[in-house]
């Protein structure tokens, strides 16, 4: 099903407006820099693409971390642009990437506990927090979310990696706010990308882009996005674009075979010629995604891939994919691929220079463990940016 | 109509492992809330919980539950910490008896898989070893393996899929207590649609440690009554919930495929309906009326009246508001047939499952068509007139009913309700 988007905002590592963020990507600026928000220097992975501040002061503090509540600004933004009304026929549908151990708010309860586990209760877990619990719900900033938009129709908190396609293809409201949040730059997760060799060990002098024959994994992001969905009929003038989803997957344990790509692709795209890569920075996989698409698309289709300047980032890739295609479309331009300098000889044709394009259409591929692929059509009207 | 069914079942309770147990300890009435085994809690404001019995789950356990023997790959799981993690070994234990009772075969293993999990505390058990290695394991003796720092939100769904060998898409559902109810609604969608031709879909759940007890006295949700009758739905007495764990996942495929493949289904999945409370994070709306609007889209999906809901499997959490919230919903969307309509609550009995206690409740709402009894509501006695409803008390209620309601209404004013329908094999 094509549904309109009618608003959209976001956070993301190149900046916290849409206009400013793309304007940085399309200047081939990459968002990578060691991490600001704690010590990586033992890490294998040191390198991070994080939002830069901190949210808005709000009285959601208390129960929503930071990603959450970038989640709530940004899905209000878009509502607020989208014109939408609130009511019985406005969905929410949430994409969380996963819950962390949050290890400054647990260190109170366990660091007074003793090997024998005796008192445990008075050793510390009576220190918890009344809000720990509340702060921990995966539905949490959905539940408050939906409180302030008045959101009372269809509601699902999805998790993981592609949570967020399957939220827009579960869009079959009126309206539906397609929320999405997530970061890879907390400790235990860069300890387990860094282990996996999914994240690059590289330092900023020696970090390769996705799709380079020299890449060695990519940089772990952060970033929150939201759009608003409605009937195309419903949308018309006020469509920002249009989107159609797909998700599939294979059973892989780790990222899905290259033909998986392949097949979801096949069953979204109208012979686009441009595509954003899942770009995972893996030589192998990104050679094998390279010819799994071209099969789809065209030998000669326009490679792009908007995560080697903002990073990975996790459920929410999706929603800022779809973001950054429409408004370079929109523009007639397209971005680079960031720091890109051997892409080695093969399928499609990467963007190495920010160019001119006619496309009004493009694919955006996400892929995650186990075995799953997203992949998004977005179209932008025809109408001079 | 979907054309949905459900054609294999499995769960994993304070009765046992397994679907025959539970549904044993249902038609007899029991309840399994006891004072907490599986670490000491003897200083804890909250002292019992509705625990899977055993405290400690190996690869030894895990396989003879399975039964199968203990392979490279149960040890993998063992050696990687996975084994510590209670919902996921509940649910590996409940969908492989899902995937069997459905006769389930290779054609099957393209089957999507919507799980719901307990994502809220999936680190908890690990940080609890984390602390230097050894401060702090309440198995006391035991080996610390290898730790993980994090937990994966489809982690148990990754399990499940390497164990039965599926090759369809994956969905987790993480929306606190509706959460289960949503996976099964989800599949269901997924059949009606024609997207899948089999989804093997439930939750599985595990609150009952020492971070989690903690934090959720903190919360001020569970009783502080160290009885077994901790929890009382719907009683006047009631003053809060009982914490429990377990598991329940269905194979759920279209009637004509069912048909096809010769299996008698457990039930139809006839409707469901999804809201917002749009409230508040931590109380349900107090008139109920979200509630009332997800029951009634259930039963406008699946073209039922309500004078057509034979028996409705409460949420019923046991709390303060919850029981006159979902009242008050109940009446409202069945209006002058609520009065005759039994309702009733297994919460008294396994406690609350959390992520996984929507699953759970539609595993306990067919019992009405295998075992032709509705579930008791244990350590209910006297009702709250605030919850003016035909509650059944502790004992089973005979009766032949062909539609039941199923009610799961989350933290954060996430709402589900699915309406099953009984499947007679002289309709094939």
């Amino acid at each position: 099903m094509t549904v309109a988007v009618t608003g959209w905002g976001w956070r993301t590592p190149l900046g916290a407006s849409v206009g400013e963020a793309v304007s940085r990507l399309l200047a081939g600026e990459r968002a990578a820099r060691p991490s600001a928000r704690f010590d990586t220097s033992s890490y294998r992975c040191r390198l991070g693409a994080d939002v830069a501040g901190e949210p808005a002061p709000s009285r959601h503090h208390r129960f929503v971390r930071r990603m959450g509540l970038w989640g709530m600004e940004v899905a209000r933004e878009a509502f607020a642009r989208s014109g939408c009304s609130a009511g019985d026929r406005l969905g929410l549908f949430t994409g969380v990437g996963g819950l962390r151990a949050h290890w400054d708010e647990v260190m109170p309860a366990l660091e007074g506990q003793e090997p024998d586990a005796r008192d445990a209760w008075a050793r510390g877990f009576r220190l918890l927090h009344p809000f720990w619990m509340l702060r921990y719900l995966s539905n949490n900033a959905h539940a408050l979310l939906a409180a302030e938009l008045g959101a009372r129709g269809e509601g699902v908190t999805f998790g993981g990696a592609t949570s967020a396609e399957r939220a827009l293809e579960a869009g079959v409201v009126d309206a539906a706010v397609v929320v999405a949040y997530d970061s890879l730059l907390e400790p235990e997760t860069l300890v387990e990308l860094g282990e996996r060799g999914a994240a690059t060990c590289a330092d900023l002098p020696e970090l390769r882009a996705p799709y380079d024959e020299a890449a060695c994994g990519f940089v772990p992001g952060e970033a929150a996005a939201a759009l608003v969905l409605e009937r195309s009929s419903e949308a018309q003038g006020r469509a920002l674009a249009w989107i159609d989803a797909a998700s599939g997957a294979d059973g892989e344990a780790g990222e899905p075979a290259a033909e998986t790509i392949g097949l979801v692709a096949a069953r979204v795209t109208r012979g686009e010629r441009i595509v954003d890569g899942a770009g995972r920075a893996r030589p192998p996989l990104d050679t094998a995604e390279r010819a799994a698409i071209a099969r789809v698309l065209g030998f000669d289709a326009r490679l792009l891939c908007t995560s080697s300047a903002m990073g990975q980032l996790g459920a929410a890739s999706s929603l800022v994919q779809v973001v950054a295609l429409a408004e370079c479309l929109g523009r007639r331009v397209l971005p680079p691929i960031a720091g890109l300098e051997r892409a080695p000889p093969g399928h499609l044709k990467p963007v190495v220079e920010r160019c001119h394009t006619g496309e009004l259409a493009a694919l955006a591929i996400a892929t995650g463990a186990p075995g799953v692929v997203g992949v998004v059509r977005v179209e932008v009207p025809s109408r001079s940016p | 109509m979907s054309g949905a069914v459900i054609t294999g079942v499995g769960v994993v309770s304070a009765f046992g492992v397994g679907a025959r147990c539970f549904f044993d300890g249902l038609a007899e009435g029991r309840d399994a809330v006891r004072p907490i085994r599986s670490f000491d809690a003897s200083a804890f404001p909250v002292g019992v919980a509705g625990e899977v019995p055993v405290a400690a789950i190996d690869a030894s356990w895990m396989a003879e539950h399975l039964d199968r023997e203990a392979d490279r790959q149960l040890e993998t799981w063992a050696g990687d910490g996975i084994l510590r993690d209670r919902k996921t070994c509940f649910a590996l234990l409940a969908a492989s008896e899902a995937w069997r009772s459905a006769g389930a075969l290779e054609p099957e293993r393209g089957a999507w898989l919507s799980i719901a999990l307990g994502l809220e505390q999936g680190f908890l058990e690990d940080l609890a070893r984390v602390w230097d290695g050894r401060a702090f394991d309440w198995r006391l003796g035991a080996d610390l393996p290898r730790l993980r720092y994090r937990a994966p939100v489809d982690l148990a769904a990754e399990c499940v899929g390497q164990a039965l060998g599926l090759t369809g898409p994956t969905v987790v559902h993480a929306s606190a207590c509706a959460a289960g109810a949503l996976a099964v609604a989800h599949a269901a969608s997924l059949i009606e649609r024609g997207t899948a031709e089999v989804v093997l879909c439930g939750a599985a759940d595990s609150m009952v440690n020492p971070m989690a007890m903690g934090a959720f006295w903190r919360l001020g949700a569970p009783s502080l009554r160290r009885e077994p009758d901790a929890c009382r739905p719907f009683d006047r007495r009631r003053d809060g919930l009982a914490i429990g764990e377990g598991a329940a996942m269905f194979v759920v495929e279209s009637e004509l495929r069912a048909r096809g493949r010769g299996r008698r289904p457990f039930a139809r999945v006839l409707g469901w309906g999804s809201t917002q409370d749009a409230y508040r994070a931590t109380a349900p709306r107090p008139d109920g009326a979200a509630a009332r609007a997800a029951i009634e889209r259930c039963l406008v999906k699946a073209g039922v009246g309500a004078d057509r809901v034979g028996y409705i499997n409460a949420h019923g959490t046991g709390t303060p508001l919850n029981d006159p919230a979902e009242a008050k919903a109940i009446r409202a969307a069945l209006g002058a047939c609520a009065g005759s309509v039994p309702v009733s609550s297994i919460k008294g009995a396994v406690g609350h499952l959390m992520a996984a206690s929507g699953a759970i409740e539609i595993a306990a709402s067919l019992l009405p068509f295998e075992r032709g009894l509705l579930p008791g509501t244990a350590h209910h006695r006297e009702l709250d007139p605030e919850c003016d409803l035909d509650v059944i008390g502790p004992s089973p209620r005979p009766a032949r009913v062909d539609t039941v309601l199923s009610n799961s209404f989350g933290f954060g004013g996430q709402n589900a309700s699915v309406l099953l329908g009984r499947w007679e094999g002289d309709e094939a």
